[in-house]
């Protein structure tokens, strides 16, 4: 406040000793010298007045004196910090403003493997839990609970893709376990072609509720299964129920539990994956999810 | 769910089932074996719990003759089933405290 009232009186100063400033001039250099620790000028002050010091303060007098070269300068010096202040200001709102944008964009990206990760780790709508303990020798069965309940009755399908010219069928209609039970089931496949081929199997379950509680201990999935020319095998898979469904009370209408497999014919995909060799649609329908939107397989996992 | 979906975080490759694939019986040394479970799934209504017997024979013939890793069987649930029938039906889990066939 100090420098302020000294910057006050240094305008008087220079208002008495100069004619030529005009007296509209005046009240805009008071207004912003008295303000000066504050914002700034209002706005009506400063309507035709420039904020740069007059040069009729030096054209006045030959040579300015002392006290009005000070004055000046404390004038300049006050508007320089202000300025300065003002800039400051900006310039740190400027780099938060910033900073969320891209913070917010961050986000945007990092949400979707966010998103898939929690859903891999939680089972939450339908994606299996593909935690190691849950395959931890006690969980393989049943409790007291899970023997009072229903059996449930898992049946099977199976489909070959028209590319494929194997026969390929389950051997048992259906299978009916208690929750915690280990079972086993068997596919056959017959290769009615002429030559070796490599068949890779994808699943599908229904209903998509019992997704997370369905477990295989081993099944013939996942890798490319080689059979001979005229040759017949047999696939089993060995699977329980997990015996946490007694928990959820909306499983305990589930009766029945269809398991579904289609083989299709295995390539190699650019990273040496087998994967099969069938058009995204063909091998999303074959699991149900023709009409669900979603992303295009990525190279690597498909 | 199922196998081929749209890359999730977790590569379905990289964590396939808990021992991962049969290998292939191309030689059938356990049909025998897989069509008495399969005779006992039609006999009783394909309840499996009367057929676990037949299940575990399936796959120790399977560990015998090289097409599984051996492993206990208390390992694959079926620590508690004899090769043999039993006349009771109920399948009692083995209790933690006292099983002494798991590590």
């Amino acid at each position: 406040m100090s420098f302020a009232s000294s910057s006050r009186s240094a305008f008087r100063a220079i208002a008495n000793a100069c004619p030529s400033c005009s007296r509209s001039a005046l009240p805009s250099m008071r207004s912003q010298a008295v303000p000066a620790a504050r914002a700034g000028p209002s706005k009506s002050s400063r309507h035709f007045a420039s904020t740069t010091p007059r040069k009729a303060t030096a054209a006045a007098g030959p040579v300015e004196s002392e006290m009005q070269r000070a004055a000046r300068r404390s004038m300049e010096l006050s508007r320089e910090r202000m300025y300065a202040e003002r800039a400051q200001r900006s310039r740190t709102i400027m780099m938060y403003s910033a900073g969320s944008l891209f913070l917010a964009l961050g986000v945007t990206y990092a949400a979707v493997p966010a998103y898939r990760a929690f859903c891999s780790a939680t089972g939450f709508s339908g994606v299996p839990i593909t935690d190691p303990a849950r395959f931890s020798p006690d969980r393989l069965y049943t409790n007291e609970e899970a023997q009072g309940r229903k059996r449930i009755t898992v049946h099977f399908e199976a489909t070959a893709s028209d590319t494929l010219p194997w026969t390929f069928s389950p051997q048992q209609r259906s299978v009916r376990v208690l929750p915690g039970e280990t079972a086993l089931a068997f596919y056959t496949a017959k290769n009615l072609g002429k030559e070796d081929l490599i068949g890779i199997a994808t699943y599908n379950m229904t209903p998509e509720k019992i997704a997370p509680y369905f477990a295989k201990v081993e099944c013939f999935c996942f890798e490319e299964q080689k059979i001979r020319a005229g040759e017949e095998v047999d696939l089993p898979v060995f699977f329980f129920i997990d015996r946490d469904i007694m928990d959820e009370p909306q499983m305990d209408c589930i009766d029945d539990v269809v398991l579904s497999y289609t083989f299709f014919r295995a390539r190699r995909n650019d990273k040496g994956h087998a994967v099969p060799d069938a058009s995204d649609e063909v091998v999303l329908r074959s699991q149900g999810f023709e009409n669900y939107e979603h992303a295009k397989p990525i190279a690597a996992s498909a | 769910m199922s196998f081929g979906r749209p890359g999730t975080f977790d590569n379905w490759k990289v964590s396939p089932p808990a021992r991962g694939s049969f290998p292939l019986d191309h030689d059938g040394e356990c049909k025998t074996f897989m069509i008495s479970y399969l005779k006992c799934l039609k006999a009783n209504a394909a309840d499996n719990g009367v057929c676990r017997p037949e299940s575990r024979k399936y796959l120790e013939c399977r560990m015998d003759h090289g097409l599984m890793t051996r492993d206990d069987m208390a390992n694959l649930g079926l620590g508690d089933v004899g090769t043999q029938h039993t006349a009771s039906a109920p399948i009692n889990p083995p209790d933690a405290a006292t099983s002494t066939t798991r590590i």
